[in-house]
This record gives structure tokens, C-alpha cells and sequence, in this order.
């Protein structure tokens, strides 16, 4: 846990030197500095999962692009810590000002892949029931859709341009659990399908 | 700075998670071992309720025997009915394969059913159950994935057979382990051995396939040998030894077997349909 907040801190404060020099002289800044830095928890892609993603477009936040890694605890995985590893959209096509420095983001849709590499992960290999072809998932790779909300507080920029902080939740679900649910449309709920993501995101 | 603000989130952050995984919404990876502490060591839960509920017969077992409840959830609802109506069952047997992907959610939503069983259901651990991080995780949610346990008279043994998930690394099933497990007949005057994948079946290691029988025949106590994995009834002797041998439904057949072992080495099969089958049987 202490490593990976180490690891984050240093990812932003980097980011932020590198934002810090650029203040003599406004020129952009290149093109691969991420535009903002993302913390999350939950959503089926790690209990604490850090990254930093971009905004393509002139509007804030309105198409996120991000890749994150994820840490689960041994503790929670029966035997070794997992890592997971994801790529993640997001598209928010609303924003409500709330107050002066507030905005909302009222719908947030966003689909997103993930790969645990874990070596304790029985894998599907094709020699495996191969003639049956009945192991047709990978037990490594996901896929997911989500739905959420998201609130921004502009901050102060010395360097002038459009700066927040914002703190979002997801409500989601993954590729194995919706096709849990298609057949069992009467066994299974809906509601049984989500995870939950809460996190916060700064832009650089 | 941001970056220490944004650090002081860290202990609010962890205190919600907490809080939210104990409900199971806020899901870190499909793959957890990790579920509340009541739903936890269900083998030991369900042993441990067996031996407190009171005995219909000394010498009479009667269970329900069916398998393979992997992503039959409808069917599970109706199966819990059906039994429920069931007079004189002591336990229900599920065969392995709980789960299809070998995910933790699966495990919990089959035991959200089966806990409304008015009887102690147990299982055995299927291919499918060690798909992914499933292994861990049935033992998390279940337990051991060899055991045994006694109940008027009969000692039952659960064990592993799915030799294909290890590679056939010829130490699956454990053949030493089932040999102690049957050659400890103080007490009992019967076995009733419970695995998933069936002798025969290519899933099974073909180099212990004799081993295992010839152990099963040299058994005087052994009434019944139990499987799933194929999700239809069979019944036969395939080897030929006087040892039955028996398969049964998936949750998706709508139909399980009610078994009654008694006496010396007496068994007897009834076939009990439920749910949507009902209608057109």
C-alpha cells in the first residue's frame, strides 16, 4: 500500500514539475504529458488503482481516455497480490454549472478492458477441452460498461487555462456476469450485476 | 501542491472501500477470494448443521443428488422449491461444477439459492470451479476439496477428480487420500464416494482410471460411487465389479435423483421432476 501511494505520489508531483517549467514560456506542453491523473477503487479493476489518462477536444472531460493499473491485496486474492492492468473510456456529454467554481457531469458512459496477468490464474489453454470448445472465455481479459456521475471544482492555475479536480462513481458491470444474467432473466437481478468504482481525478 | 491533498483522500478512501466491500457492490476484481465472513466455510457451516439436525432413521440416509448448478439460476430457484416440498431428505448433494467461470460472484449468487434449502446442501469441486482463481476461491466459499464427513452410518467422501485442470499431473484424484478415507470403516457401514468428473470420462487421468476402480472394488463397505460433470442421469457397472456407478442431472434438466442408502450396501433411485419440466413431463 505505502509503495503504491509512493508510486502515485511521485507520478503526480512529476507531472506537475513537468507542468511547473512550462510556466515561463506558454507553449503547450508535449503532447504525452497526460492531461490528468486518476485514483480509483473498485469497479471489479483493483482495490486501489492509480493512472493518468487524456481529454481529447477543447471541451473538459467530456471524452476521458485512461490506462490504469490496479493493486488488490493478497488478502484478497487467496494467495498473491494481483496487478491489473486497464484501458478505459469515458464519455460524458453534459455538464451543469452548479455554482461558481462547481460544475456537474450529471451521466458518465464508458466501457473499458482489463488484463490480470496473475500467475495463480488457471488459464484456458487450447489443448484444454479443446475438442469441446466449451472454455470459451479467457479468465485474464475482461471487458466492462459502466454508468456514473461526476462532480468538478475548478482550481486556481497560475498559467492561466481550465484546471479541476473531480470526484466520480461508476456503477458497472463486466462480460461474464451479463451473460450470467441473459439466460436468468428471473434467478438474477439486474442489481446482482454492478460493481462499484469511486474515484478522483486532477488534471495536470 | 496537489499532490499532499490529494494524499490526505487516501484514509477516506480506504474507510469507504471497506465499507463497501463487506456489501460486495464495490467489487475489486471478479477474481477475489474475498466474501463476508458468513459466507465462508460453507462445507464446515453445512457438516456442522447435518450433525445437529435430528435423524429421521439411525440407518437411513436419503439426499438429493443432482450437479452442475453453473449459470442455471432460474433452475435453482425452482429446485429449492421442489425440495423444500420434499418429505424426509436429510441433505442435498451438488455434484461440482457450482459456477461456470470459476468467479466468486457465481459461488455466492448458487449459495443465495441454495441457503433457502430447509436442509444442509454439500459439494464437491468441479472443473469449471477451478477455472481462473476459482480453486481459491472454493475453498474460501466452501472448503477443503477433499472431505469427508459421517451421517447415520454412512461416511460420505468428496473429492476431487478433475484431473484435466492440473494438466494430469497424476496426482489427481489423490488415490493415497481416497485409500485412508475408505479403509477407515470403524463406525460405519457404509461409503458413498461423491466426485465430478466420472472414471471413464476423458477428463478424467486415464493412468489412474484403474487404480482408483480396483480401490472401489477392493471396498466392502462402498454402496454407491457419485458423479456430474455429464449433466444426465447414468447408472451402470463400467467396470464390471459389482460397483454402481451413477451420474446425474445439471440444474438445467429440471430433474434431480432422491437416494435412500440403508441397510448393508442397499440403495434405492427415485427420479423427481421440477420446475418448467413439470408441465411437459
Amino acid at each position: 500500500m505505502q509503495r503504491f501511494a509512493t508510486l502515485f505520489a511521485g507520478l503526480l508531483l512529476n507531472s506537475w514539475s513537468a507542468t511547473a517549467q512550462s510556466t515561463d514560456t506558454p507553449t503547450p506542453r508535449p503532447w504525452y504529458v497526460p492531461d490528468h491523473a486518476t485514483l480509483q477503487t473498485g469497479g471489479g479493476i483493483g482495490m486501489l488503482t492509480a493512472g493518468a489518462g487524456y481529454t481529447p477536444g477543447r471541451h473538459p472531460h467530456r471524452f476521458d481516455a485512461d490506462v490504469l493499473v490496479g493493486y488488490v491485496p493478497a488478502r484478497y486474492t487467496g494467495h498473491r497480490a494481483f496487478a491489473i492492468f486497464t484501458a478505459k473510456a469515458t464519455y460524458s456529454p453534459f455538464s451543469v454549472r452548479l455554482a461558481e467554481r462547481w460544475r456537474l457531469l450529471p451521466l458518465s458512459v464508458g466501457g473499458l478492458v482489463n488484463y490480470t496477468p496473475a500467475a495463480q490464474i488457471n488459464r484456458n489453454s487450447a489443448d484444454k477441452y479443446g475438442y469441446r470448445g466449451y472454455y470459451w472465455w479467457t479468465p485474464t481479459l475482461r471487458a466492462g460498461a459502466f454508468l456514473g456521475s461526476r462532480i468538478a471544482l475548478a482550481l486556481p492555475r497560475t498559467t492561466g487555462g481550465k484546471r479541476e479536480a473531480s470526484l466520480y462513481y461508476e456503477l458497472g458491470t463486466n462480460d461474464l456476469y451479463l451473460v450470467s444474467y441473459l439466460p436468468n432473466r428471473q434467478g438474477l437481478s439486474l442489481g446482482q450485476l454492478l460493481t462499484l468504482a469511486v474515484g478522483v481525478k486532477v488534471d495536470l | 501542491m496537489k499532490a499532499p491533498r490529494i494524499l490526505k483522500l487516501y484514509p477516506v478512501l480506504l474507510l469507504a472501500s471497506a465499507t463497501l466491500a463487506a456489501c460486495g457492490l464495490l467489487e475489486y476484481s471478479p477474481n477475489q477470494t474475498h466474501v463476508p465472513a458468513a459466507e465462508r466455510h460453507l462445507t464446515a457451516q453445512n457438516v456442522a448443521r447435518l450433525a445437529q439436525q435430528p435423524k429421521t432413521s439411525n440407518d437411513t440416509v436419503r439426499f438429493v443428488f443432482i450437479g452442475d448448478s453453473q449459470r442455471f439460476y432460474d433452475e435453482a430457484e425452482e429446485l429449492v422449491a421442489s425440495v423444500n416440498q420434499q418429505p424426509n431428505i436429510d441433505f442435498v448433494v451438488v455434484a461440482g461444477d457450482i459456477s461456470d467461470f470459476g468467479l466468486v460472484r457465481e459461488m455466492r449468487w448458487v449459495h443465495h439459492r441454495l441457503q433457502r434449502l430447509r436442509v444442509p446442501y454439500l459439494t464437491v469441486i468441479g472443473n469449471h470451479d477451478q477455472v481462473g482463481n476459482g480453486r481459491l476461491i472454493y475453498q474460501q466459499v466452501f472448503g477443503p476439496l477433499n472431505y469427508t464427513f459421517t451421517y447415520a452410518g454412512t461416511r460420505f467422501i468428496f473429492l476431487d477428480t478433475n484431473s484435466r485442470e492440473y494438466g494430469f499431473n497424476g496426482r489427481v484424484p489423490d488415490v493415497g487420500w481416497l485409500r485412508q478415507q475408505l479403509a477407515d470403516t470403524a463406525g460405519t457401514r457404509r461409503q458413498v464416494v461423491v466426485c465430478h468428473v466420472p472414471p471413464l470420462d476423458a477428463d478424467f487421468d486415464s493412468t489412474l482410471t484403474s487404480s482408483y476402480a480396483r480401490l472401489l472394488r477392493q471396498s466392502p463397505q462402498l454402496t454407491l460411487h457419485l458423479a456430474g460433470h455429464v449433466h444426465r442421469y447414468t447408472a451402470g457397472q463400467p467396470f464390471h465389479d459389482g460397483v454402481p456407478y451413477l451420474t446425474t442431472y445439471s440444474f438445467a434438466k429440471h430433474r434431480y435423483l432422491v437416494l435412500s442408502v440403508w441397510g448393508q450396501r442397499n440403495f434405492h433411485l427415485e427420479t423427481v421432476a421440477y420446475g418448467a419440466a413439470l408441465p411437459h413431463s
